[in-house]
């Protein structure tokens, strides 16, 4: 055994979340979730792709489906549905670029299905969702050439991103796309908030699925979610009052 | 009007500026004093402290040769120092431009290593987080071949590496994913002491994994690198960027502040115009 | 059966691959050895996948002669190259040249291309910062005080002006940054521990197509 504490928690704070969601999705409680304006924005940023006759980019970002990366990916393919719709309901052209090869066939049949859905399969194009490379900078390389060539009117980056944010953040800017965008890798958030004009800043990324759809299960999680959040809050201001007190039980405890 | 000018330079007047600024000093360096860190010192006198006789490193190679710029002096001084002390290194890369730099390394070693006995490239291993498990589970098993294709049974400094915890450190070089996280989340916590080289932009991101004791040492960016060098007393290619990277800063502030004094004076003039 | 058997499949590799992070049991590593070598493999066929899509994609630019075709031509031709180049030189080891080849390559190529997109990185900092950091609000001038004084920090010249620069720029990452790292970290991998479960457990289905 690893740790026992470890162990115990994943099992106290996975059941506290599954217990929130099934509730939520049995209709015995309702949250509620405040409004998020960077997601309010999207429909403005594509109909304003739409006025101006230019397509809406989406990025899901450097994250993959296998590593730690892939929650916040899996949290970017909920806002993709979304932004898929919303272009079917508009006529707007979508660019999906790709760096992750795993997550490309999934991210093909995930807009081909939505787009047929929507009763528009002919809005999926071969060239609809692209992969670039799996090389970093190859792909920043490739989406900024796109931005360039196809004057893309609204640029729409959620997922986990590394160096290429602001490569692409700046490019959207320099091409007059109305960009929003949102990461859980804090590093990169700084330059989204300089160069975007709605930014989703940590954990407001997973909020995406739930409050575009109101899907109970995806309200039900962010609400578990919360809950843990409270616990662990009120863990560390324990953890804070007894470390004060000179007292090292909670510390070996954690370490069991 | 030549307030609005000043709020809206155009953004090819920034770039060519800044461009001179960098290659300025690349060309003629100017020698900026520069002091020390707390967080390269400890890195220093962690590898003082290792005993040539008994003690292994292993060396992280997983940073890309597009942030090589801002990490691989800090690699290169980090691996000139252990040569000289005479500490053995066992280099592994869990990102693919890891062995080639690492063969860089060994380029600028030279001499004061032998390749099999005192250093070897192990190469690279797929699979981010999953390899850096399999690795830290049975280093000695992981790899069937080294980066030049020699058999890791015929290289004699690998007989030393049974688990994990014949490595007394593990200095990672990173520039994202697979990283610090991933080490963090697979190291068993009576482990070897984790320390990192990472780029600049990561600092800030690393500061609460430092402060809780989690790394034994923090390399910060090419800063990290430039002063590792002035430690080891071997200048080198993190030292002579420093000017640029410096002056560089210094182009950046001025430009906001020019953009910010313009735009407050043109607040005023509009504030008594409407007076 | 189209939608279950992928979710049986997710919940019971997940399953064995997060057992294999608390316990320790012979049969569970093999299990996981087993499963991250398929997973290799899987990738794979993926990066084959996504390759046909760039040519597929490339190919019918140069076909219909769209603007920038001949972008997609040197694209091709580079593609073929790294891959022929590669394949050979990794199964003729004997074969000095192919191997210096490909690390020409890599050192004259790769390298200098992947660098100066990186270095980019610079020149859009200087931009992105003059634009966005305006004393337009009190956040807004606390946000370009901290930028600027972290900045300046960073920089030996500051030093040289002023001997609090470092102190500051110090303080502000050391006490202010860590202390809004350390709580939007914890949010980050609370909701990626939540979301995680949702998709293990098959209560999320959207990522499997087919609708939600």
């Amino acid at each position: 055994m690893t740790s026992y504490f470890i162990f115990c928690t994943f099992i106290v704070l996975g059941s506290i979340i599954i217990g929130v969601l099934v509730a939520t999705r049995s209709g015995k409680i309702a949250p509620k979730i405040r409004r998020i304006p960077a997601l309010d924005s999207i429909e403005e940023a594509v109909g304003r792709a739409t006025e101006m006759g230019r397509p809406v980019h989406y990025s899901p970002g450097y994250g993959d489906i296998t590593t730690s990366t892939a929650p916040q990916t899996f949290a970017s393919f909920d806002v993709l549905r979304y932004v898929v719709t919303l272009t079917a309901r508009y006529n707007t052209q979508l660019i999906v670029t790709c760096k992750s090869p795993q997550s490309f066939p999934m991210i093909q049949e995930l807009v081909k299905e939505t787009y047929l859905s929507a009763g528009k399969p002919d809005m999926y194009r071969e060239d609809t969702v692209r992969f670039i490379s799996e090389a970093q900078f190859a792909w920043a390389a490739g989406v900024l050439g796109i931005f360039n060539r196809e004057q893309v009117a609204a640029n729409i980056m959620l997922g986990y991103f590394m160096a290429e944010s602001l490569l692409f953040a700046e490019g959207g800017a320099q091409v007059g796309a109305i960009q929003v965008a949102g990461t859980g890798n804090l590093a990169q958030t700084a330059f989204f908030v300089a160069a975007c004009d709605y930014t989703l800043i940590g954990e407001e990324l997973y909020a995406g699925g739930a409050y575009l759809s109101n899907d109970p299960t995806k309200v039900g999680n962010l609400a578990g979610q919360d809950i843990v959040k409270l616990l662990t809050i009120a863990f560390i201001v324990l953890g804070t009052v007894l470390a004060t007190a000179d007292s090292n039980w909670l510390f070996e405890l954690i370490t069991k | 009007m030549w307030l609005e000018r000043l709020q809206n330079i155009d953004r090819r007047v920034i770039y060519t500026v800044l461009l001179i600024v960098l290659l300025a000093p690349m060309i003629k360096p100017i020698g900026i004093p520069l002091t020390v860190n707390q967080t390269t010192h400890q890195v220093y006198n962690l590898i003082e402290s290792l005993d040539p006789n008994t003690d292994i490193v292993m060396i992280g190679m997983d940073y890309s040769v597009a942030g090589a710029a801002d990490v691989h002096p800090q690699a290169v001084a980090v691996a000139k120092h252990l040569a000289n002390r005479g500490v053995k290194m066992v280099m592994a890369a869990f990102v693919p431009d890891g062995p080639m730099l690492a063969e860089r390394i060994l380029g600028i070693l030279g001499d004061r290593v032998t390749y099999g006995e005192d250093i070897v490239n192990l190469g690279y291993l797929a699979g981010g987080e999953s390899a850096v498990k399999k690795f830290i589970d049975d280093p000695a098993n992981t790899f069937a071949r080294d980066h030049r294709g020699n058999p890791i049974s015929s290289l004699p400094i690998m007989n030393n590496i049974k688990t994990i915890h014949d490595f007394t450190l593990i200095i990672d070089f990173q520039t994202g994913s697979p990283g610090y996280q991933d080490f963090l989340r697979q190291l068993p916590s009576d482990g070897p002491l984790y320390a990192v080289g990472i780029v600049t932009v990561s600092v800030p991101n690393v500061m609460p994994y430092l402060h809780s004791g989690q790394f034994a040492g923090l390399l910060p960016g090419l800063r990290g690198g430039a002063e590792y060098e002035v430690l080891i007393g071997e200048p080198g290619e993190g030292a002579a960027r420093m000017d640029a990277q410096s002056l560089g800063h210094l182009v950046i502030v001025t430009f906001i502040i020019v953009g910010n004094v313009a735009y407050f004076l043109s607040k005023q003039q509009e504030k008594s115009r409407k007076k | 059966m189209k939608r279950s058997v992928p979710l049986l499949i997710v919940f019971i590799v997940g399953s064995i691959l997060l057992a294999t992070y608390f316990f320790q049991n012979p049969t569970l590593d093999q299990a996981r050895a087993l499963l991250t070598n398929w997973g290799v493999i899987i990738t794979a066929f993926a990066v084959g996948l996504a390759s046909v899509n760039i040519l597929r994609i490339h190919t019918a630019r140069i076909a219909n002669r769209r603007s920038g075709w001949f972008n997609s031509v040197a694209l091709i031709i580079t593609m073929f190259t790294f891959i022929i180049v590669g394949i050979y030189s990794r199964h003729n080891p004997q074969n000095t040249a192919a191997a210096e080849l490909f690390s020409n390559l890599f050192d004259y190529a790769y390298s200098p291309f992947s660098a100066t997109m990186y270095a980019m990185l610079a020149f859009y900092v200087a931009s992105a910062s003059y634009r966005a950091f305006r004393m337009r609000s009190f956040e807004a001038t606390l946000l370009l005080a901290a930028a600027v004084l972290v900045m300046l920090g960073n920089a030996p010249i500051a030093e040289q002006i002023w001997t609090k620069f470092p102190v500051i720029g110090n303080w502000l990452l050391t006490v202010i940054n860590t202390t809004g790292q350390r709580g939007i970290a914890i949010g980050v991998a609370i909701g990626g521990f939540a979301t995680s479960l949702r998709i293990l457990l098959g209560f999320d289905r959207g990522h499997l197509g087919y609708g939600e």
